[in-house]
């Protein structure tokens, strides 16, 4: 029984070592996905949005409302135009994320009373950006329209220290647990990393069971295997499963060694998240396989749940706000127990014990994948290739 | 077969190809999903998961240690926000945690014990907000409502204390300047309006590079089993060819520009107030390019089934470096000269303005000149590699695959 084993994963090493395009797959392509995405967003926030201003006041006070804006780490007033023509243009173009215009005779107004509107264009066709800019651009119409009010207060006969607090009697101060900085890195990279893990273990998985069935050597692979399905499959998933958890462990070496990301637990919990997501992926993509040996169309739904497990796991939009009826298809990919294992774990920190059933139900998807075995032998025994 | 010599025989080779293309294309299953079903139907799945656009509701605890008429005014002002609700009241924070811990609230509020003591004394009070970090969609929404309760919370609590003092002032509050934001593009913030137009250009791209990979993984394939001649070929120049089968992508993926670009922001009600001529001019070159670069990237496919192997994982890649999410004027040199290259970059740029912005084809002419340099850039690469041979070579002497 051993030696049945140890020669099925002879032959899964030995396939897997047999072509370029598999070792491309399994470990340059998320070590380099890894590596543009941990570099691209360094920055952590894309600070300093080119924006542009319409003065038309020209007045001290206008004049000091633009220092104060120019002097935020979240904008960079790039251009001053004429009009707001101009500056619509502008953004139209491409060039702004946004423009901010103060009225014709804006500190008359403001200081005798009449009251005017500081008015502000967001561009939110690109979302970060865009609301970078907004932020900047309230605190600055916010803190003007403060100092004005002290202005009045103080004129009036108001202490001036009350007069201070008067302007923001309540403050709301929000705390960013485990990503103060608002990082974009760190908010990105713990998700997408491992989905792109998970998406090229289903790929491969498919790829190489299938590739049998259309090579017709899926009875040379059954005969390497005594003829258990369960062992064949067993010694061609595990070569795999190990070569993509030291990739993926490396990863999070990378990101939370190296890159520093924050970590509040210990190192094994995320270590054993990723190897069962590795080895859930395959459960899924077996599952998969099991339902339809064809390998184009088993490649066609793993591409297709892999690719959408990017938004139906809610790495961006929360599942509790999607429609019931496709929120729950969430639940049916590994990777979103991964990330929710992450946000448990490395981000909050919280004790293991709320973490129990996402490592459950990754161990589940393997099982899952057994299920079908039978089915998938009876096609390897007589391949027939569909285009 | 000969197809004669001069322009007229070149034009001929060019219909042929065109015509096997068809063939080739309506022939196979495969490419017929990634031509038409992917396109008709990823837009759908996509818009379906975020076309709830905004959090609402988000469900939050407060932590009271002021218990008091004004502590509890301002947990109501926070449940009336159409972002936030209070889910529960906790008496202390490992309450509060154990509750979040638990996934049932993503928020925090702790009120402190001297919080209607200090507004009485006209003191500053500061409330703390503890957010969940994990999606920061999250954090933007509480963000958001918080700082307009802070805002008419501190405009209410001025206008008393004027009002106490019997001050005169201009206005309610004392303020003269109000201010008025403005959002264009995607005047909700929300995010199907925000990613669907980015999504549905890259979905152009992407499918038609699968679909021309996999047509080549088949020539490919079928080269090998014929001793490196392909049964379904047409003797053509390289040039003809390389117009010939973009000629036939171009006719079936009009009906799908028109599909995505109109039908769907229609359908889904998403920002939609562009010229539409203009996005169809603007979007030709896009589709022009997308099927150069897939005949380029076809030559290194060696198999149907391995072209999904390569491409699908571009996807992420080509979404990032298109800016939709991180902005390109914060990429690094070396990161913005790649994303350069990807037709969906441009696309994606100059679309999401016509379509949400409502720029017009001038306004976006730097895009759409890169958009036609790129497709003379991969025309010149593909046709060197068609006349070199490169895919042709590669399939004969390849063999590693029958082997095992």
């Amino acid at each position: 029984m051993f030696k049945i084993f140890w020669q099925s994963l002879n032959y899964g090493w030995r396939k897997l070592c047999s072509r370029r395009v598999y070792l491309v797959c399994c470990t340059l392509v998320p070590l380099l996905f890894g590596f543009f995405f941990m570099d691209l967003m360094k920055e952590g926030l894309p600070l300093k949005v080119p924006v542009s201003i319409v003065d038309l006041d020209r007045s001290n006070l206008s004049r000091t409302v633009i220092r104060n804006l120019g002097s935020t780490e979240l904008i960079d007033v790039a251009h001053a135009d004429e009009s707001y023509a101009d500056a619509l243009a502008r953004l139209r173009k491409g060039e702004t994320f946004g423009f901010f215009i103060i009225p014709r005779g804006f500190q008359k107004n403001a200081i005798s009373g009449a009251g005017t509107t500081i008015t502000y264009y967001s561009d939110m066709t690109v979302f970060v950006p865009g609301s970078l800019a907004y932020k900047g651009f309230k605190t600055a119409a916010v803190t003007t329209a403060g100092g004005v009010v002290q202005t009045t207060l103080v004129s009036t006969g108001v202490n001036e220290s009350v007069a201070g607090t008067l302007l923001q009697p309540v403050v709301i101060a929000e705390q960013a647990i485990g990503n103060p900085w608002l990082n974009y890195s760190i908010y990105l990279c713990n998700s997408f990393i491992p989905g792109v893990v998970a998406l090229m273990v289903m790929l491969m998985a498919c790829y190489t069971i299938c590739d049998e069935i259309k090579k017709g050597t899926s009875i040379e692979w059954l005969r390497a295997s005594g003829g258990s399905i369960v062992c064949a499959v067993l010694g061609k998933l595990i070569p795999q499963a190990i070569v993509f958890s030291i990739i993926g462990v490396g990863l999070q070496a990378v990101m939370y060694t190296m890159v520093h990301f924050p970590m509040n637990c210990p190192a094994w919990h995320m270590i054993l998240a990723m190897i069962l997501l590795v080895i859930g992926s395959q459960g899924f993509a077996l599952v998969l396989v099991c339902a339809i040996p064809n390998l184009r169309l088993s490649m066609s739904l793993a591409s297709l749940t892999g690719i959408l497990a990017f938004s139906i796991a809610a790495y961006s939009f929360p599942v509790q706000s999607m429609y019931g009826a496709i929120g729950i298809f969430s639940y049916i990919l590994p990777p979103r127990y991964y990330f929710l294992i992450y946000a448990d774990q490395a981000l909050n920190g919280i004790p293991l014990y709320y973490s129990r059933w996402y490592y459950i139900v990754l161990m589940l998807f393997p099982l899952a994948g057994m299920l079908g075995l039978g089915r998938l032998k009876k096609h390897c025994l007589n391949p027939v290739y569909v285009p | 077969m000969n197809s004669g010599n001069g322009i007229l025989g070149w034009f001929k080779s060019v219909a042929r190809v065109w015509a096997r293309e068809f063939r080739l294309v309506f022939g196979d299953m495969g490419v017929l999903i990634f031509f038409f079903v992917l396109p008709l139907g990823y837009p759908v799945i996509y818009t379906l998961i975020y076309n709830t656009e905004v959090i609402r509701d988000l469900p939050i605890a407060i932590v009271d240690h002021s218990r008091s008429p004004e502590s509890r005014e301002l947990a109501r002002m926070i449940d009336a926000t159409p972002a936030l609700e209070v889910y529960q009241y906790c008496p202390d924070i490992p309450a509060a945690r154990k509750l979040s811990n638990e996934k049932k609230v993503f928020g925090v509020l702790e009120i402190p014990a001297d919080y209607a003591k200090k507004i009485g004394r006209g003191e500053q009070t500061q409330v703390t907000y503890f957010a969940d970090m994990s999606l920061l969609l999250r954090y933007r929404a509480a963000l958001g409502a918080l700082t307009d309760v802070q805002l008419s919370l501190g405009e209410k609590i001025r206008g008393d204390v004027m009002n106490d003092l019997g001050l005169i002032v201009q206005s309610f509050d004392g303020s003269t300047i109000s201010n008025d934001a403005v959002f264009t593009g995607d005047p909700t913030q929300g995010f199907a309006s925000f990613i669907i137009p980015g999504i549905i250009i890259l979905i152009l791209q992407q499918s038609m590079i699968l679909g021309i990979t996999m047509i080549a993984g088949g020539v490919s394939e079928r080269r090998r089993r014929n001793n490196g001649y392909d049964p379904m070929s047409v003797d053509a120049p390289a040039g003809a060819t390389i117009i010939g089968k973009t000629l036939c992508y171009l006719v079936c993926y009009i009906p799908m520009a028109l599909y995505i670009l109109h039908i769907i922001p229609l359908m889904f009600s998403l920002p939609h107030v562009g010229n539409i001529w203009h996005c169809f001019m603007f979007i030709l070159p896009l589709l022009l390019a997308s099927s150069m670069l897939g005949q380029f990237i076809g030559v290194f496919v060696t198999e149907r089934e391995s072209s999904m192997l390569v491409v699908v994982f571009t996807s992420v890649v080509f979404l990032f470096l298109s800016g939709l999410t991180w902005p390109r004027y914060a990429m690094s040199p070396f990161w913005t000269l790649v994303s350069d290259a990807i037709p969906a970059t441009w696309g994606v740029e100059g679309f999401i303005r016509m379509n949400s912005n409502g720029a017009v084809l001038a306004e976006e002419a730097h895009p759409y000149m890169m958009l036609w340099l790129l497709t003379g850039i991969y025309f010149v690469v593909a046709y060197v590699m068609r006349r070199i041979g490169f895919g042709k070579r590669r399939s004969e002497t390849y063999t590693g695959v029958s082997k095992i």
